[in-house]
């Protein structure tokens, strides 16, 4: 069968009329989860695992995997979309992909152009969601077919390369990032060996023997520990709220932003396949680009919209082309896509190029079905954009313990013990207090699903080699691979020891 | 960021990374299936581990001395939710999903703005009997509902 026959296959499965209510479930959710602010994608996908768990429990396990991967998914861009609006009405981003579209955006909104600020992100992620398709749809079958010539060297060098883009570009402080990744590999070491079977580190605690869930951590570390944030340190009251007048774009306004939608679709698509590079980068590089592009550079952050499409683009794309590495090779590449991994494992579907072989209904019904996804967004974007800012105004008294409630409610749905809810609270609190002095999480989520993975192919690896740890730098591949984890590590700190402002990833 | 903490977390992490080192030693070095046992891996991130927070510890010496802006924090509000949030695990069992939610959801709510008593226990009745009728009755989960006699 050729691409298109895979992609006919996937929109049959996407046209299903539960993954089609899935879907819009899902950028609807994700595009209030982008207006809220203090949830962003990571928490709101986390939350939402237990939720798709429990609605597609009836279904046969590869159909489920494939609605609920395709509404979580749909969370994720969704997310991308909703950011923009608070960015613009409020001057305060729902996530931190959409910084950069305060500059501009909030500026515009106070000139009363807050409409056609908003639809222009909604159109500029809308031909950046549709541009990052079509580079998978095309990417997706030659990347897969190189991955699947790798061994298990290979792969283990390919998963350190992940981990350290990760834990290379997140967070203010190297040593931090790398200590959070150590540690997320430590836990997914706790529970029964998959190899030999003996158990580790679980002091006869049968609970411990299937280790600790990565769901469970995962909703603690990001959606407990922000609401627990948003708790202590209250925000301060949110200023007012810019009018909407007219929705629609003007013509000039179409005109202008045509060619910074297409430059930062592209750019971000690229910037989105790399590993730790991520939504955040994307838009940011797209913002600096825009303005050398620009013939009127002074005109940024007066309110150009230039400076609202392309960063609100790139971030779009960027989420698109982080689903490449998840789906073609199994290394998600992003804190939120790594949280998609988990949810795709506990459907006991492994992400990597074998998943468009043993599992198309799932790859491919995913990717239909986020065209689908991206049209109901711009449908839904243009016309209702006012209703979403409305969602801003939720007041935080009754949104704060929903939260709670909610997480309690997902993981003891799921998990069927009151273990795995105390071990939430405790999440949710180191949550809070790493997040507070700068130590990432996205490394820890990220470690603890690649944990066993990792360590899997290593031993795989080394039983081939007769435990010669050679074999990792005598395979071409492999060694690559490792090169590019050390200097991915090693770069920035020789640029940061010059003196240079290195550009860091923020959590998304 | 602050010293005091990374000083601790530095410590902290150095104490599990010495952990993990010491309790795989005593993991059965058997390779069945492998030419390496279940021990190494562990034990060579728990070394990784102690070596990056001794790193850490060093950093913490360079720092130099920021004076954070002191913002009012609310911990009393915190605290009270967290303690009820431990309860509410606590009695989720034994006193089923509805009452246990509901007198969670309305401590909460009271906690982070007194008043509006109706308001309150509307939302939190709405939400404890409504996720309950739709994931036990409509979906067919199953849930502690009520407390068993």
């Amino acid at each position: 069968m050729t691409t298109l026959d895979f992609l006919f296959n996937g929109f049959a499965v996407a046209f299903q009329w539960q993954n089609i209510l899935f879907a819009f479930v899902g950028v609807l959710i994700g595009t209030a989860v982008g207006v809220l602010p203090g949830i962003g994608p990571m928490s709101g996908v986390a939350l939402l695992i237990p939720v798709t768990a429990t609605l597609t429990s009836g279904m046969p396990t590869e159909a489920a995997a494939a609605s609920s991967i395709i509404l979580l998914a749909g969370v994720y861009y969704g997310a991308m979309y909703g950011g923009s609006t608070t960015s613009i009405l409020l001057n305060t981003p729902g996530e931190s992909s959409s910084v950069v579209t305060t500059l501009d955006g909030y500026q515009m909104a106070r000139q009363g152009r807050a409409g056609a600020a908003l639809s222009i992100a909604a159109i500029g992620s809308f031909v950046a969601g549709i541009i990052s398709l079509i580079g998978l749809v095309l990417l997706a079958e030659p990347l897969s077919n190189v991955a699947l010539k790798f061994g298990p060297a290979e792969y283990f060098s390919l998963m350190l390369l992940g981990l350290a883009a990760v834990s290379g570009l997140a967070g203010k402080s190297m040593t931090k990032a790398l200590i959070m990744t150590v540690f997320g590999l430590l836990l997914a070491t706790i529970g029964i060996d998959a190899v030999s079977g003996i158990a580790r580190f679980t002091y006869n605690f049968p609970i411990l023997y299937s280790g600790l869930e990565f769901l469970t951590i995962a909703v603690g570390l990001f959606a407990l520990g922000e609401v627990f944030k948003t708790i202590i340190e209250r925000d301060k009251e949110d200023g007012a709220i810019a009018k909407i007048e007219r929705v629609l774009p003007t013509k000039q306004d179409l005109k202008d932003s045509a060619k910074p939608i297409v430059r930062g679709s592209l750019l971000g698509f690229f910037i989105g396949v790399l590993p730790g590079a991520g939504a955040t980068l994307a838009s940011f590089f797209s913002y600096i680009a825009e303005k050398k592009f620009s013939k009127h550079p002074e005109k940024f952050g007066t309110g150009a919209i230039e400076g609202v499409a392309g960063p609100e683009s790139a971030n779009n794309a960027a989420s698109g082309g982080a689903m490449i590495p998840l789906l073609t090779l199994g290394i998600p590449g992003s804190g939120t896509t790594a949280i998609l991994m988990g949810a795709l494992i506990m459907y006991n579907i492994q992400p990597g190029p074998l998943l468009f072989e043993d599992h198309p209904e799932v790859a491919w019904g995913l990717i239909a079905s986020m065209f689908i996804g991206n049209l109901m967004l711009l449908v839904l974007n243009m016309p209702l954009v006012k209703v979403f800012a409305k969602i801003i105004q939720t007041p935080k008294k009754y949104l704060l313990p929903i939260i709670v409630a909610i997480s309690f409610f997902g993981v003891y749905a799921v998990q069927y013990t009151t273990f795995d809810l105390y071990l939430l609270l405790a999440c949710g609190v180191f949550g809070y207090l790493l997040a507070k002095n700068d130590y990432p999480l996205a490394p820890l989520v990220l470690a603890l699903v690649l944990g066993p993975m990792i360590e899997n192919n290593m031993r795989r690896a080394l039983t081939i080699s007769n435990g010669d740890f050679s074999i990792f730098v005598m395979k071409p591949m492999s060694l690559v691979f490792i090169i590019a984890a050390v200097a991915w590590l090693i770069i920035p700190l020789i640029l940061k020891l010059k003196g240079r402002n290195v550009i860091i990833n923020d959590e998304e | 960021m602050s010293k005091t903490f990374d000083r601790i977390t530095g410590i902290v992490f150095l104490l599990i990374g010495l952990l993990f080192v010491i309790e795989s030693r005593s993991i059965s070095q058997s390779a069945y299936g492998s030419s390496v046992g279940p021990n190494i891996f562990p034990m060579a991130l728990g070394i990784i581990l102690l070596l990056l927070s001794i790193k850490l510890l060093f950093e913490t010496m360079k720092y130099e001395h920021v004076e954070t802006s002191k913002e009012p924090l609310q911990y009393m509000k915190f605290v009270i939710i967290f303690i009820s949030a431990v309860l509410y695990a606590a009695v989720l069992e034994p006193l089923g999903y509805v009452i246990s939610t509901f007198i969670f959801l309305l401590v909460s709510f009271q906690t982070m703005e007194r008043g509006k008593w109706i308001s309150t226990i509307l939302i939190a009745s709405f939400f404890s009997f409504g996720v309950y009728y739709f994931f036990a009755e409509f979906l067919g989960g199953s849930l502690p509902g009520f407390p068993e006699f």
